[in-house]
């Protein structure tokens, strides 16, 4: 089974490489939509949110000859570790490619709910303090800090944010203080 | 005499607020005290949202740039560039539902304690007005940030006004038409109606709110606090001091509360990121389009009723609204306690299953 699999992903790899037929992978976005319930897009790893095909910004179509090297570049790029910059990818379409390569990133057409498992709990592109691969399975961005589970970023941002959130009930505090002696005070004179 | 006496002296020779006749109605004022007391609280608490809002807003005006090429980086580069700019905005944004909620619950909580009786009829219609504008201040604020979601919510909005024209009779079918073109600018949602939300926004409905609150708060003085139970309460609390220092603890818990969201909590988190994505006029529109979650109580029965009714359901509620000082001029509290409750209760049905039961009733 996993011949026929690597097999399998040798063809679509080799194709990706050799021809200039544009290949999305709606996989991806069909399992997250359905894991996450939310309406996603392309624009989770892809440049442009419509995806790579067609003449917009982001899409193939408006390429130049040394942007077009680039994306080839990241399409040899069939092992992991490799730095690559293609511009149909966003950022963290680069990362997965860059965390996988296209080998494994083929094979997981099949089985798109590994990619998280696979990407691992490492990176975190946005710094929001959800690992980029839970924000795959969340269907949220991770390329946007503001945007994310709203349970585990508030609980992340609470954590960060301890010491503020002391100073400012604090600081509240007083002001409480000060405002109710004002009232106090003044009615004490009056009385 | 003491400093503290000496620095009180001081600034009372300078503002002898004495002679100012609101003074004399506050130092007379009493408030009933019965099982729904804290319904006085909410009046305040909208107010003190609105000025959050009036602080925040002049503030995110030094960055916002009103044009429809500029103001999704101008949000952009202040949420993430700029020291705080995240804080202010979602403040705005956390304070501006908090404000409506609490708009909601202050109409809610008078309906049910009879405030509107005579002589506090205008005081009902500047307070319904008022919530009228910060529902419009809402939808107004929504398309600033010309984002995907705002520019086609902002689309069906404005197609739903227009739709009205198709019901009414004769030369009235033009009324709405000509609202939604005064609004837009033009033939489809663009710079000219991101222009007109802005001014809207930022100015026109802001001066109209601070005069009506002027006047629902003199009002509101000039009244007194209303019975708000039908059996007199006999026990009574002084407006000055005791009722302003609890509502004083309200307030600060209550601003204790946004800070910590508006901290912690993006409001976009809410929504699915294509929808947080800059207008794309070309592009396709994203699913899951909705308008912000106080709208819920007309959107979810305008996408199941059939337009009509519900166009006709709506002016009568509303009819029914206006009059109310009128209509219920004889009815207990007991029972607009009770349709009170009816309506608190559809409002939190349809706000937070409302697309659960959209799904059930349209599969």
């Amino acid at each position: 089974m996993k011949k026929t699999i690597n097999i399998l992903s040798f063809i679509v790899s080799v194709n990706i490489l050799t021809t200039q037929s544009v290949f999305a992978f709606p996989q991806f976005e069909k399992f997250v939509a359905e894991h996450s319930g939310k309406p996603v897009n392309c624009a989770m790893c892809h440049a442009n949110d419509a995806g790579p095909i067609g003449n917009d910004p982001g899409q193939l179509g408006s390429l130049t000859k040394a942007e077009m090297e680039k994306v080839n570049l990241a399409r040899l790029a069939l092992k992991p570790g490799q730095k690559v910059d293609s511009p149909i990818l966003n950022k963290f379409g680069n990362h997965i490619i860059e965390s996988i390569g296209t080998e494994k990133f083929t094979q997981l057409l099949a089985k798109p709910e590994d990619l998280a498992k696979e990407l691992g709990n490492q990176s975190d592109l946005d710094k929001d303090g959800i690992p980029d691969a839970q924000e795959y399975l969340d269907g949220t961005d991770p390329l946007n800090k503001l945007n994310g589970d709203p349970s585990k970023l508030f609980v992340i941002n609470v954590q960060r944010n301890a010491w503020l959130l002391i100073y400012m009930a604090v600081s509240l505090y007083f002001i409480y203080f000060g405002l109710t002696n004002i009232l106090k005070y003044y009615k004490l004179n009056k009385g | 005499m003491t400093t503290n006496e000496k620095i009180v002296n001081f600034f009372k020779d300078r503002f002898p607020l004495e002679k100012f006749f609101i003074l004399d109605l506050l130092a007379h004022k009493e408030v009933p005290v019965h099982k729904l007391t804290f319904g006085y609280y909410t009046g305040g608490l909208t107010l003190l949202f609105f000025m959050i809002q009036v602080v925040t807003g002049i503030i995110l005006l030094f960055y916002y740039e009103p044009t429809i090429s500029d103001a999704n980086l101008s949000v952009e580069y202040l949420a993430n560039f700029i020291k705080g700019g995240f804080f202010i905005h979602n403040l705005h944004t956390w304070s501006s539902s908090l404000m409506i909620f609490f708009g909601i619950t202050h109409f809610l909580m008078t309906f049910a304690m009879k405030s509107f009786e005579k002589p506090r009829e205008f005081t009902w219609i500047t307070g319904l007005l008022l919530l009228g504008i910060t529902f419009t201040l809402g939808f107004t604020g929504y398309l600033l940030p010309w984002n995907q979601i705002a520019v086609n919510a902002t689309k069906v909005g404005l197609q739903s006004v227009q739709s009205v024209g198709q019901l009414l009779p004769g030369p009235l079918a033009q009324i709405p038409k000509t609202i939604v073109s005064t609004f837009q600018g033009g033939d489809e949602v663009g710079q000219p109606t991101l222009s007109r939300f802005y001014v809207l926004h930022i100015a026109f409905l802001p001066l109209a709110v601070l005069i009506l609150i002027s006047v629902h708060l003199l009002l509101v003085q000039l009244h007194g606090m209303s019975q708000g139970v039908d059996k007199p309460s006999l026990k009574v609390e002084k407006f000055f001091p005791e009722f302003i220092l609890k509502d004083l603890m309200a307030w600060t818990l209550v601003v204790g509360g946004v800070l910590v969201l508006a901290l912690c909590l993006p409001f976009e988190a809410f929504l699915p990121y294509p929808l947080l994505e800059p207008f794309n006029a070309l592009g396709p529109t994203p699913g899951g389009i909705k308008p912000e979650w106080y709208f819920y109580f007309v959107y979810y029965p305008l996408e199941l009723l059939p337009f009509p009714v519900l166009v006709v359901l709506s002016m009568i509620i509303i009819g029914i609204l206006v009059l109310s000082p009128w209509i219920f001029r004889k009815t207990s509290r007991k029972i607009l306690t009770i349709i009170a409750a009816i309506m608190a209760s559809y409002l939190f049905i349809i706000t937070v299953f409302g697309q659960q039961i959209y799904s059930y009733l349209k599969p």
